[in-house]
């Protein structure tokens, strides 16, 4: 692929242990499994002790720009070439980061993440295919996960009142049947 | 999300210490048992959303299956297009990508794909595209091609989006195929959703990109403040500098903003820009761009230093006369 579109290598999410909560990957820069966990285990071993809590952190590690950033018990991670963009990287992440929280309701810690999977899943799906960025916008990000106003693409935010009542009447009645 | 079943053995199991995970103990060959599920007369949408989310927790978790499962599971999983739930459909989307059938097994999903690509639901269009795109071989792109075609200028941003996006990646396999949308790619130049400005850019670049000509005119025509998108800018900026590898003049007005990002806070974007100002900068500014960076370098880490010297080591090999005192910049670091 041509060099100058930005791409994203990997997207990942790592729980207090630096284990897979939901990770993505886009390319051929880790072929095995055992490659993959390895650079989950360097970048995590390497970064969970900095305080990337209120703002996103950038680290050039192993050759890879890796923007992150954390909440409660979660790592999240957003990696590129070296020669990426690292504020298009940021971006990415503040989507992501937002957009679960959005679809979470603010409680963004792993056992709700989990409990909700499919829903990061698909957030993950929303954001890049294939290493292209495919939106960064946490509200339109939230919509489209949320299949809400299939036709309108109105953003989470901007719904009416009932409209928002019936997100929230879905989520607690997802959560009581839990 | 609840657990079908209690711990038991561990031989399948992927480890999850923590008691409150909803996959704790969790078995894989239970999980693959409960996709008999989709093959109900009734389906249940959200016992179907649940394993479907069950199996790509596996996957994700790096945990394999065998050939003959991944096969069980795609067919069972085409037995969901007939409900009509709009949560368990989007599940099915993300599964059969992540799965990536065979091409004799795509067949029987094609003519359901194709259906929810013409639905009135952008985000089922949408959906549908990259899907299709994504398991297509020739003879299906052949089929669907006009349909692309409309996405690409469909007013929906999702679904020009999609299409664009899509576009971006046949391109590899398919250059003939989506060169012949760029009628089309350069009509969708009417939306003003950044992300489609942003892959429309992309993709008219790599249609181009061995066209000189016509990238100079691509980027000469929209520098004239026709992008919004600050993603597109960033791209404009990229090909403007790869322009400038042949036409260098035309960036020369460039370097003095570049220069005030030499002391940014941000290590990053200072060595961003000392590295992007070693490759474009001209004999006349190396002594002075050597003498900025001489504090700077102490500062930053190794993998920083490298870059810095990498650019350094072109520098000579493009000034020559300068080499001397690249030299001993070198020899200080």
């Amino acid at each position: 692929m041509d060099a100058s579109t930005p791409l994203v290598k990997n997207v990942l999410l790592l729980d207090g242990e630096g284990k897979r909560v939901a990770v993505k990957y886009f390319s051929d820069d880790w072929p095995s499994l055992s490659a993959k966990l390895a650079f989950e285990k360097s970048i995590f071993t390497k970064t969970h002790r900095t305080s990337a809590r209120s703002e996103a952190e950038i680290g050039l590690f192993d050759g890879y720009i890796v923007i992150y950033k954390f909440i409660s018990d979660l790592h999240f991670y957003v990696t590129g070439g070296e020669d990426e963009n690292e504020l298009i990287l940021a971006t990415v992440l503040q989507g992501f980061f937002d957009a679960v929280a959005l679809l979470l309701r603010n409680n963004v810690e792993k056992k709700n993440i989990l409990e909700n999977l499919d829903l990061v899943l698909l957030c993950l799906d929303e954001i890049v295919d294939g290493g292209i960025i495919l939106e960064t916008d946490a509200n339109v990000i939230a919509s489209r996960v949320a299949m809400r106003g299939a036709n309108d693409d109105v953003p989470l935010s901007e719904q009416t009142i009932s409209q928002a009542l019936a997100t929230a009447k879905e989520h607690f009645a997802r959560s009581l049947l839990k | 999300m609840t657990l079908v079943q209690p711990p038991l053995k561990k031989d399948d199991d992927v480890e999850d210490d923590s008691e409150y995970s909803p996959f704790y103990g969790i078995e894989r060959s239970a999980v693959l048992q409960e996709a008999r599920v989709f093959n109900d007369r009734e389906l249940d949408a959200r016992r179907c959303t649940q394993v479907i989310t069950k199996v790509l927790y596996f996957i994700n978790q790096g945990v394999s299956f065998t050939q003959k499962e991944v096969t069980d599971v795609f067919f069972a999983t085409t037995k969901l297009f007939q409900s009509n739930d709009i949560g368990l459909r989007r599940m099915v989307y993300l599964i059969i990508k992540e799965i990536s059938p065979s091409n004799d097994e795509v067949i029987i999903v094609t003519s359901s794909l194709m259906k929810d690509m013409n639905s009135k639901t952008n985000l089922y269009r949408a959906n549908a595209i990259r899907v299709l795109c994504r398991i297509t071989d020739g003879g299906l792109l052949g089929q669907i091609e006009l349909h692309l075609k409309q996405a690409v200028v469909d007013k929906s941003p999702v679904v020009s989006s999609a299409a664009l996006v899509s576009g971006i990646h046949l391109l590899q396999s398919y250059p003939e195929i989506v060169k012949g949308w760029s009628n089309e790619v350069y009509e969708a130049v009417h939306s003003k959703a950044s992300l489609v400005q942003f892959h429309r850019l992309s993709l008219l670049h790599q249609i181009r990109r061995n066209d000189r000509l016509a990238l100079s005119k691509l980027v000469s025509g929209l520098t004239k403040g026709g992008v919004q998108s600050p993603l597109a800018k960033c791209l404009l900026i990229r090909y403007t500098t790869q322009i400038a590898q042949f036409h260098p003049l035309a960036v020369a007005s460039c370097n003095v903003d570049l220069e005030s990002f030499i002391s940014d806070q941000n290590r990053s974007a200072a060595t961003l820009a000392i590295t992007t100002l070693l490759k474009t900068g001209n004999e006349s500014s190396v002594e002075r761009l050597m003498r900025q960076i001489t504090n700077f370098v102490s500062d930053i880490g190794d993998e920083f230093k490298i870059m810095v010297v990498d650019a350094i080591r072109s520098l000579c090999l493009k000034f020559p006369q300068k080499c001397r005192s690249l030299m001993n910049f070198l020899s200080s670091i």
